[in-house]
C-alpha cells in the first residue's frame, strides 16, 4: 500500500517539475494495434462489395449484402432515410461468432425515419431518394455518394478504407506460420502497454470507414481536443490522428490532437456554399485521420499549378474504431444550422437549466469547512460581487466516501445549507464513480454483496486506484446498479431546507490511477458480458445520465444541474461539461474558446473552463482577462487547484477588484440574454454560442476565427488572451450593410471584417449586432436569484434599415412549470420608429417585471419623446434624452406580460 | 386563520406608526423620503425640483424615488433600487442605523431589521429591530465588561512588560559593567599565558630538535624499508634474473591487472614501468615502484581504497542500495546510525608505544610545561565568560528591541507557549519565538514560522502577527504563520485554519489586546436610536 502511494506521489511530483502532460502515459497510434492495423489500410479500390441484386426495399430503408471479397466474409448494410434530411448507414456482420457491440442509450430515442423512394436499380447501381437528398450505392467497388439537390457532398468509402474485421477465432500457433499470407498484426490478439497487459480474448475486430468531402474547406467538431476549432490535417509533420478515449490527461496541453476527457465523434465539413455533418455512433476507442486538400503536399499543388488546374477544395475523415458496427450518420444540412439542428434532432439537446446555474459558480479544491463557504460568501457580500453557487471539491466527504460528508469539517451540511439559501446562494457538491474499498463504508459493502462491481477478465471484482486509494468501480451498465445509484441521490436532500444540492461529477471516464492510460484495463468485464473496450467512452454519459435521474426522482419539481468531465455524443441531455483541468497560463485562456465551440457545435452548448485556470496560479493580468472572457461561456465557473493559493476575486487590490466586479456584472445583466438562449436551444437545436462561420457560412475568412464567439447571433466577443494588448483585430462579419455596437460605448461600425479596436485592461471587445434586441437586466444583485422580480432594459441595436428584433423568455426560473405553458416568450420589434412587444405563443406566466428603460442604438436624431400605448397604460408620454449615440427611452414601466407599443415622437 | 394573521398585521402597523409619531414628536423628524437619512433630509424638498448631488442633473420631485435612476450619483433614489450605486438608510428604530447598498433593497432579503428595505415584498420581514437592540445591548454591555476586565489584565500585563525591561535595562548595565571587568581579566591573563609560553618554549627548544632528530631517523629507516621492499619485489618479477624487468615479466601477474578484465595487457604492464619496456633495479626503485606498491597492497589485502577511478559494478549497486535506504522509515535510519556509532567503537585503540627520548622531559620543563597549562587554561576560562556575558548582552539587547506594544503589554507573552488542539493535530503559539503543529499521533512535529513582525496596517499595527520561514512544505512554499490578535479575558488560541496550502491562520485572545482600538469602541452611529 505504501508502495503504490509512493509512485502515485512520485508521479505527481515528476509532472509537477516538468508542468505538461506526460505523453509518454498515453498512447500514439503505433502503440495502439487496431490503430496501427487500420492506419495501415492502403486507399485504393476497396476490397467491399455490395451485391446489389439482393437489394430489400422498404418504406424507408434500404438493404443489401455487403461482401468481402478477399476474405470472404457477408455483410449486411443497411441505409435508413431519416426525418430531417438525414441518412443512417447501418453495416454488421451477417452471422458473427459473437454479437458486436451497438451503443445503447446515446441517442435521443430511435430517430424519426422518413420516406425513401428508389429511382434507379441495377446490379452496379440503386439511387434512392429522400426530399431532396439522394443517396447513391455503388456496388464495386463499393461506395455510397450523397447529394444535395444535384451536388455531391459526401463518399463513403471514398477512399476504399472501409472495413469491418470480422471475428474469428485464433489460430493456434502452428497454424499460424502455415497461413503466412495472412499476417497478423502482433497485438491482433493481446497487446502490451508499459506494465499492462491486454487480454483481447476477442482478437481483432476493428471498425474502418472513410468519408471523402468533396468541395469542402475546413472540417469541424470531435470534440474533446485542446486544439483550434478548424481541424487540422494529421499524419503530415507527424501530427497523430485525433483520439476520441476518455481519458484523466494531467496538465492536458493545447494545440494537440491527443484525447481529452470525452469523446464526440461527429463532424461537420463545411464550404461557402455546403455543409455536412456525420456522426459515427460507436462508444469503443476511436481515431480519426483529417485530410484536407489545402494542405496536399508541394510537389501535387505544384503540379496543379502548372496544369493550371483548379483543383477543387475536399477534406476527408478516416474513422477507425476498436470494436463495434458500422452505424453513421450523414446530416445532409445544407447549412451550419441545419446540421446543428439534424445533429441534436438526433442526440438531444440540453433541457433549459435552473436560471441561477447561467450566473456565477465559485469553485476551490477545496472550501475546508462549513465556516469557510460561509465566509467566501459573506466577503463576496461585502465586496459586492455577485455570485449564486459555492461548490465543494472531494475534500468534504469523510475519507472521500461519496454520499458522506467530513464529520468534523462538514458536520452540518443542512445548516450550511440554509445558510446559503438565505441569501440566494445554492451549493454544488462532488460525486465520483469510483468506490472506496472500506469495510463498514455502506456504498462498498452493498455493492460487494450484491455483485455491483465491474469485473476483471477473470471474473473477480475489479480494484484500482483513485482519490480514496484502493476503489472498485460500480457497474452503471447493469440496470439494477442504474436504479440502485440513483436512489443514493436521496441521501442528499435535507428537510426543511428550501434548496437542492446539485451534483458535479469528476473522474467519470474513469479514472484509474494505476490503470492502463490512467483508466480501466480494457479487458474488464461489464454486464452482459460486454468488455471496458466495447463501451469506454459511454461511461461517463451513463453516469450522468444516472444523477440526472436521480436528482430529477429526488425532486421532480425542480430542474436538476450535473457538471460533467467525460461526456459523449448526447451528454447535453443530462449535464453541462467544462473542459477539466486546464493551467493558469495564456494559451490555456486562449483555447477555452475553441474548446466549448467546438463542443457547442456537437451538441453541448453548456460548456465552460475553470476561470483563472486549474493548475497554477495566475497573475492579474490573467486573471482578469479571465473573467472577462469566461462571462461569455455558456458555464462560468472559477475553480482552482489545492495547491494554489486563493483567488477569489476579493482579494485582489482594488483595480483589479472592479475590474472584476464589472466583469461579473455583466455576466448578471445578460442573463436575460443567456436564459432566453438556453430555452430556444432547448426549442430550437441550436446552439447557445456559434463561431462566425456557423451565422456566415458565405464568408470564406471566417472559417478559421475561433478566437470569437457569438452568443445566439446577437452579441460577438473577442477574446484577449495575450498579455499586455492595446488593440485587438476584431473580425466583424456580414458586410458594409451589417452594424456592431460597442457595448462599452455604443459607437457604431461596418462589418468590415478585420477591424482594429484599441483596448485596454478594463475590457475586452464586445458587441451587439445591429437587427437584434438584447433584455438585460442591469441592476446590480448578491445572487441571481434575487433579480427574478427586477426590470428589464431593452437594448434596440438598429440596423441598416432602422429596424430590429428580439426575444426574451421568461418563467419561473427552476421548475417544470414551463411545459405546462406557463411561461412568456415575447417578440420584440422595432420598426418605423416604433417599439412592440408580442407574445409568440399564447401561453401565460404571472411575472410581476416590467421594462425600465429602452436604449436604441444606431437611434433616429431629434426624437424629443416617446408615446406608450398598451391596455393598462393606455396613452402615455414617455421622457427620451440621448446618451451620445444611444436614446434612451425613460421608464416605460409597462409589465412584460402586457403587449405595448412605443412610438418614437 | 388568514384573516388573524392580517388582524395582527395591521395592530403591528399601527403600533409602528404610532410609535413613527412619538418618535416624530419627540425627535425633530422632518419629512424625508423612503431611504435616507435624518441629516440628509434637508436635500430633499417636496415643493422644489430635485437637483442631483453632483449636481448633473435637475428633475421633477417626482421623479425622486420613482423607480428610475436619473442621477448618475444614485441621489435621486435613495429608497429605491434603481441606481447601481446608491444608499438605502435604515432608520432600524431600537436597533442601530445602517446603510446598505442598494442592490439589497427588494431584493428578497431582509437586510434591515425594521424590514424597511423590502416594502414591495410585504409579509416577507419581522421587524425584530427591538430584540436586536436589547441583544445588542446585552452583547455590548458583555464586550464591554470583558474589554474592562481585560482592560484590567492588560495593565498587569503592561506593568509586568515595563518592570521586565526595566529588569532588563539593569541587568544589561550589570552585565556591561561585568563584561569590562571581564575583558581587563582577560588581558591580564592573556599576559601572563604569554609569559608562562615563552618559558615553556625556550625549555622546550631542546627537545623539539631532539624529535627532529628522531623523525629523519625514521623517516631513513622508512626510505631504506621501502627500497628493501622494492628489491625483494624486484627480485621476485626478474624471473630471468637478468637485472631488468621487462613488462612481459610483470604481465604474468594479475596483481597488474588493472581493469580486472582477467588479463594484463601490455599497455597495463607498461604502466608499471612508466611506459618503458624494462627497467633496472634503481630506475624500478625510484619510478616504478611507487605505482606497483599500491597494487601489491590491494593484492595481499592491506589496501582497500580504489588507486584510481575505475568502472565498478558493486560500486552501483551500493548507489541503489542507498537510495533504497533513504526510503525507507526512519527508525532504520536511526538503527544504521546506532550501528554505525558502536563500529566506531569497535575500533581498536593505537597500542601503546614506547615514549621516545623526545618525549621524556626533564621535572624543571615539566613544571614550566604545566605553569603554562595553568595560564592557557585561565586565559581561555576568561575568554568564555567574555563571550558568555557577550551572549547574554545581545540576548537582552534582542530583548530590548523587540516592539512588546506600546505600553509592553505583549512582553507577558514572551517566554510562553499557547496550544490549540483539533481533531487533527495540537498547534502551538509561542509568541515573539514560533509556532508549531503537531499531529496528535505524536510525530515529528512541524515548525509553521519563526517570530518575524507584526503585521497588522499602521492604524493598528497590532492587530496580528507574522511568523515566517517554517519548514518548507513538500513541493511547496516555506510554510507561515498569521496569527490575528484580539482581546479576550485569558489568553487563547480560539481557531487555526490552512485558508492556502502551508499558510497558516491563528486567532488569538489576549488582554493585552484589549486596548481601545481593539475593543471596536462603542456603537457609533447611534444617533437615532
Amino acid at each position: 500500500m505504501h508502495l503504490v502511494w509512493r509512485n502515485i506521489f512520485s508521479f505527481f511530483l515528476f509532472c509537477h517539475i516538468c508542468l505538461a502532460v506526460v505523453k509518454d502515459n498515453f498512447k500514439e497510434c503505433e502503440q495502439s494495434s487496431f490503430c496501427r492495423r487500420l492506419r495501415n489500410l492502403k486507399p485504393g479500390d476497396s476490397k467491399y462489395v455490395l451485391n446489389l441484386n439482393n437489394l430489400h426495399v422498404s418504406e424507408n430503408s434500404v438493404e443489401t449484402e455487403l461482401w468481402n471479397s478477399e476474405e470472404n466474409v457477408k455483410f449486411k448494410l443497411v441505409l435508413t432515410a431519416l426525418a430531417g434530411d438525414m441518412f443512417r448507414v447501418y453495416a454488421d456482420e451477417v452471422s458473427p461468432i459473437y454479437p458486436r457491440y451497438r451503443v445503447q442509450g446515446v441517442l435521443n430515442g430511435e430517430p424519426q425515419v422518413e420516406r425513401l423512394d428508389v429511382l434507379k436499380r441495377d446490379k452496379d447501381e440503386v439511387i434512392v431518394q429522400s426530399g431532396d437528398n439522394k443517396a447513391v450505392l455503388k456496388s464495386e467497388p463499393f461506395k455510397i455518394e450523397f447529394y444535395k439537390a444535384s451536388n455531391l457532398v459526401a463518399v463513403v468509402n471514398g477512399r476504399g478504407l472501409f472495413d469491418i474485421e470480422h471475428l474469428r477465432t485464433k489460430k493456434s500457433e502452428t497454424e499460424g506460420e502455415e497461413n503466412s499470407l495472412q499476417k497478423e498484426d502482433a497485438g491482433a490478439w493481446e497487446e502490451n502497454f508499459k506494465s499492462h497487459h491486454d487480454s483481447k480474448p476477442r482478437g481483432p475486430e476493428g471498425v474502418s470507414l472513410d468519408i471523402h468531402f468533396p468541395g469542402a474547406l475546413r472540417i469541424y467538431g470531435l470534440p474533446e481536443h485542446a486544439d483550434k476549432l478548424a481541424l487540422r490535417t494529421t499524419g503530415l509533420g507527424g501530427v497523430e490522428p485525433y483520439r476520441l478515449y476518455n481519458l484523466d490527461v494531467f496538465e492536458y496541453i493545447v494545440d494537440s490532437t491527443m484525447a481529452l476527457y470525452g469523446a464526440v465523434p461527429v463532424v461537420f465539413a463545411h464550404s461557402t456554399t455546403n455543409t455536412v455533418g456525420a456522426f459515427w455512433l460507436n462508444a469503443a476507442e476511436t481515431w480519426v485521420d483529417i485530410k484536407n486538400s489545402k494542405d496536399q503536399n508541394v510537389v501535387s499543388s505544384l503540379v496543379n499549378l502548372v496544369s493550371g488546374q483548379a483543383s477543387e477544395s475536399s477534406v476527408d475523415a478516416h474513422f477507425m474504431s476498436e470494436s463495434g458496427v458500422v452505424d453513421l450518420f450523414i446530416l445532409m444540412g445544407p447549412k451550419p444550422k441545419d446540421c446543428a439542428k439534424q445533429y441534436t434532432k438526433l442526440t438531444g439537446v440540453a433541457p433549459l437549466p435552473q436560471y441561477y446555474t447561467l450566473a456565477y459558480h465559485q469553485c476551490r479544491w477545496n472550501y475546508i469547512t462549513e465556516d469557510d463557504v460561509t465566509t467566501v460568501v459573506k466577503n463576496f457580500d461585502d465586496y459586492n460581487m455577485p455570485v449564486d453557487t459555492m461548490w465543494l471539491d472531494i475534500e468534504y466527504t469523510d475519507g472521500k466516501k461519496y454520499f458522506t460528508w467530513d464529520p468534523i469539517k462538514f458536520a452540518h451540511p443542512d445548516q450550511m445549507l440554509k445558510n446559503l439559501s438565505s441569501t440566494g446562494r445554492n451549493l454544488v457538491v462532488i460525486i465520483d464513480p469510483h468506490v472506496k474499498r472500506e469495510g463498514g463504508y455502506f456504498l462498498h459493502e452493498e455493492a460487494l454483496a450484491n455483485d455491483y462491481y465491474v469485473k476483471t477478465k477473470d471474473g473477480n471484482v475489479y480494484e484500482g486506484w483513485c482519490w480514496p486509494g484502493s476503489s472498485s468501480y460500480p457497474d452503471f451498465f447493469n440496470p439494477t446498479v442504474f436504479n440502485y445509484y440513483k436512489g443514493l441521490y436521496s441521501k442528499l436532500k435535507y428537510e426543511n431546507v428550501d434548496s437542492d444540492v446539485m451534483i458535479w461529477n469528476d473522474m467519470n471516464e474513469p479514472s484509474v490511477f494505476n490503470g492502463p492510460e490512467i483508466t480501466m484495463p480494457k479487458d474488464c468485464l461489464h454486464y452482459g458480458g460486454w468488455e471496458h473496450r466495447h463501451l469506454h467512452n459511454i461511461y461517463g454519459i451513463v453516469y450522468t445520465a444516472i444523477t440526472y435521474e436521480g436528482l430529477l426522482a429526488r425532486n421532480p419539481n425542480k430542474r436538476p444541474f450535473v457538471l460533467t468531465r467525460a461526456h459523449f455524443a448526447g451528454s447535453q441531455r443530462f449535464a453541462a461539461v467544462w473542459t477539466g483541468d486546464n493551467n493558469a497560463d495564456w494559451k490555456h485562456l486562449a483555447a477555452s474558446f475553441p474548446m466549448c465551440l467546438s463542443e457547442a457545435l456537437a451538441g453541448i452548448s453548456f460548456c465552460g473552463a475553470d476561470v483563472g485556470g486549474f493548475f497554477n496560479n495566475p497573475e492579474p493580468e490573467l486573471l482578469q482577462r479571465w473573467y472577462q472572457a469566461g462571462i461569455w461561456l455558456p458555464f462560468f465557473r472559477a475553480h482552482a487547484h489545492i495547491d494554489t493559493r486563493r483567488r477569489e476575486p476579493y482579494l485582489f487590490a482594488e483595480d483589479i477588484r472592479n475590474r472584476i466586479r464589472t466583469s461579473l456584472r455583466l455576466r448578471y445583466a445578460h442573463l436575460p440574454l443567456w436564459y432566453t438562449v438556453f430555452y430556444e436551444h432547448e426549442r430550437f437545436g441550436e446552439p447557445v454560442i456559434r463561431p462566425l462561420f456557423y451565422e456566415y457560412p458565405n464568408d470564406s475568412e471566417v472559417i478559421d476565427i475561433d478566437n470569437q464567439v457569438l452568443v445566439a447571433d446577437s452579441v460577438l466577443v473577442h477574446l484577449i488572451s495575450e498579455p499586455g494588448a492595446t488593440t485587438a483585430n476584431v473580425y466583424l462579419p456580414g458586410g458594409r450593410s451589417t452594424y456592431w455596437y460597442d457595448i462599452r460605448d455604443f459607437r457604431k461600425r461596418e462589418g468590415n471584417g478585420f477591424t482594429s479596436v484599441p483596448v485596454n485592461l478594463d475590457s475586452i471587445p464586445v458587441f451587439y449586432k445591429g437587427g437584434s434586441i438584447i433584455s438585460r437586466k442591469n441592476r446590480p444583485r448578491r445572487a441571481s436569484t434575487l433579480m427574478h422580480k427586477d426590470p428589464y432594459s431593452l437594448y434596440v441595436a438598429l440596423d441598416n434599415n432602422k429596424s430590429a428584433k428580439g426575444t426574451l423568455y421568461i418563467d419561473d426560473n427552476e421548475s417544470f412549470e414551463y411545459k405546462k405553458q406557463k411561461y412568456l416568450y415575447l417578440q420584440f420589434e422595432f420598426k418605423n420608429n416604433e417599439l412592440s412587444s408580442s407574445l409568440i405563443d399564447n401561453t401565460d406566466y404571472e411575472s410581476v417585471e416590467w421594462i425600465e428603460r429602452v436604449v436604441i442604438l444606431g437611434a433616429p436624431t431629434e426624437v424629443s419623446k416617446a408615446v406608450i400605448t398598451s391596455k393598462t397604460l393606455g396613452s402615455v408620454d414617455l421622457e427620451t434624452h440621448y446618451e451620445g449615440d444611444a436614446l434612451i427611452i425613460r421608464k416605460p414601466g409597462v409589465c412584460v406580460r402586457e403587449a405595448f407599443v412605443i412610438k418614437l415622437v | 386563520m388568514y384573516n388573524y394573521e392580517k388582524l395582527i398585521r395591521i395592530l403591528y402597523l399601527i403600533t409602528s406608526l404610532s410609535l413613527l409619531v412619538i418618535s416624530e414628536i419627540c425627535g425633530s423628524e422632518v419629512p424625508r423620503p423612503h431611504g435616507v437619512s435624518l441629516s440628509r433630509a434637508p436635500l430633499y424638498r417636496p415643493d422644489k425640483n430635485f437637483t442631483c448631488f453632483d449636481n448633473s442633473k435637475t428633475i421633477p420631485y417626482s421623479q425622486v424615488n420613482d423607480d428610475f435612476c436619473d442621477c448618475p450619483d444614485a441621489s435621486d433614489e435613495p429608497g429605491t433600487s434603481a441606481c447601481a450605486e446608491g444608499i438605502f438608510y435604515c432608520v432600524n428604530a431600537g436597533y442601530r442605523p445602517m446603510n446598505i447598498g442598494s442592490d439589497r433593497v427588494n431584493d428578497g432579503i431582509c437586510d434591515c431589521c425594521d424590514g424597511s428595505d423590502e416594502y414591495a415584498n410585504t409579509n416577507k420581514c419581522i421587524n425584530n429591530c427591538v430584540e436586536l437592540g436589547r441583544s445588542a445591548r446585552e452583547e455590548a454591555m458583555q464586550k464591554e465588561e470583558l474589554l474592562k476586565a481585560g482592560r484590567q489584565l492588560r495593565e498587569q500585563f503592561s506593568q509586568e512588560g515595563i518592570q521586565r525591561k526595566q529588569q532588563k535595562k539593569e541587568k544589561l548595565l550589570e552585565l556591561t559593567k561585568n563584561l569590562e571587568e571581564a575583558k581587563r581579566v582577560k588581558a591580564e591573563k592573556e599576559k601572563l599565558k604569554n609569559e608562562a609560553e615563552e618559558l615553556e618554549s625556550n625549555a622546550l627548544d631542546y627537545y623539539r630538535k631532539l624529535e627532529e632528530e628522531e623523525n629523519n631517523q625514521k623517516a631513513q629507516a622508512e626510505a631504506l624499508k621501502n627500497k628493501n621492499e622494492a628489491l625483494l619485489a624486484f627480485d621476485r618479477y626478474d624471473e630471468n634474473k637478468d637485472g631488468k624487468i621487462a613488462f612481459s615479466e610483470l604481465q604474468q601477474y594479475q596483481t597488474f591487472d588493472k581493469d580486472k578484465n582477467g588479463e594484463v595487457s601490455e599497455e597495463e604492464a607498461k604502466y608499471f614501468l612508466n611506459d618503458l619496456d624494462e627497467m633496472d633495479s634503481e630506475n624500478f626503485c625510484t619510478v616504478a615502484w611507487d605505482r606497483v606498491k599500491p597494487y601489491i597492497m590491494i593484492e595481499e589485502g592491506k589496501f582497500k581504497g580504489t588507486v584510481e577511478p575505475t568502472y565498478d559494478e558493486t560500486a552501483e549497486d551500493d548507489a541503489e542500495n542507498n537510495e533504497e535506504h533513504a526510503d525507507e522509515e526512519k527508525e532504520e535510519e536511526e538503527e544504521s546510525e546506532a550501528e554505525a556509532e558502536a563500529q566506531e567503537e569497535e575500533i581498536p585503540a593505537t597500542p601503546e608505544e614506547e615514549v621516545p627520548p623526545s618525549k621524556q622531559y626533564d621535572q624543571e620543563t615539566r613544571k614550566l610545561m604545566d605553569a603554562a597549562n595553568e595560564a592557557r587554561n585561565e586565559f581561555a576560562d576568561a575568554e568564555s565568560s567574555i563571550k558568555e556575558l557577550e551572549g547574554e548582552v545581545r540576548n537582552i539587547q534582542k530583548y530590548l528591541d523587540e516592539d512588546f506594544g506600546p505600553d509592553e503589554e505583549y512582553a507577558a507573552l514572551h517566554g510562553h507557549c499557547f496550544e490549540y488542539t483539533d481533531y487533527e493535530y495540537t498547534y502551538k503559539l509561542c509568541p515573539f519565538d514560533r509556532t508549531i503543529q503537531q499531529p496528535k499521533s505524536g510525530s515529528m512535529e512541524t515548525r509553521l514560522g519563526s517570530w518575524s513582525k507584526w503585521l497588522g496596517p499602521d492604524h493598528n499595527k497590532y492587530e496580528s502577527m507574522l511568523y515566517e520561514h517554517g519548514q518548507a512544505c513538500w513541493n511547496g512554499p516555506e510554510r507561515s504563520t498569521v496569527v490575528k490578535v484580539a482581546c479576550g479575558s485569558d489568553n487563547k488560541i480560539t481557531s487555526v485554519t490552512e485558508p492556502n496550502k502551508c499558510e497558516y491562520v491563528f486567532e488569538f485572545l489576549t488582554p493585552a489586546a484589549c486596548s481601545e482600538v481593539h475593543g471596536e469602541g462603542g456603537d457609533k452611529g447611534h444617533d437615532e436610536l
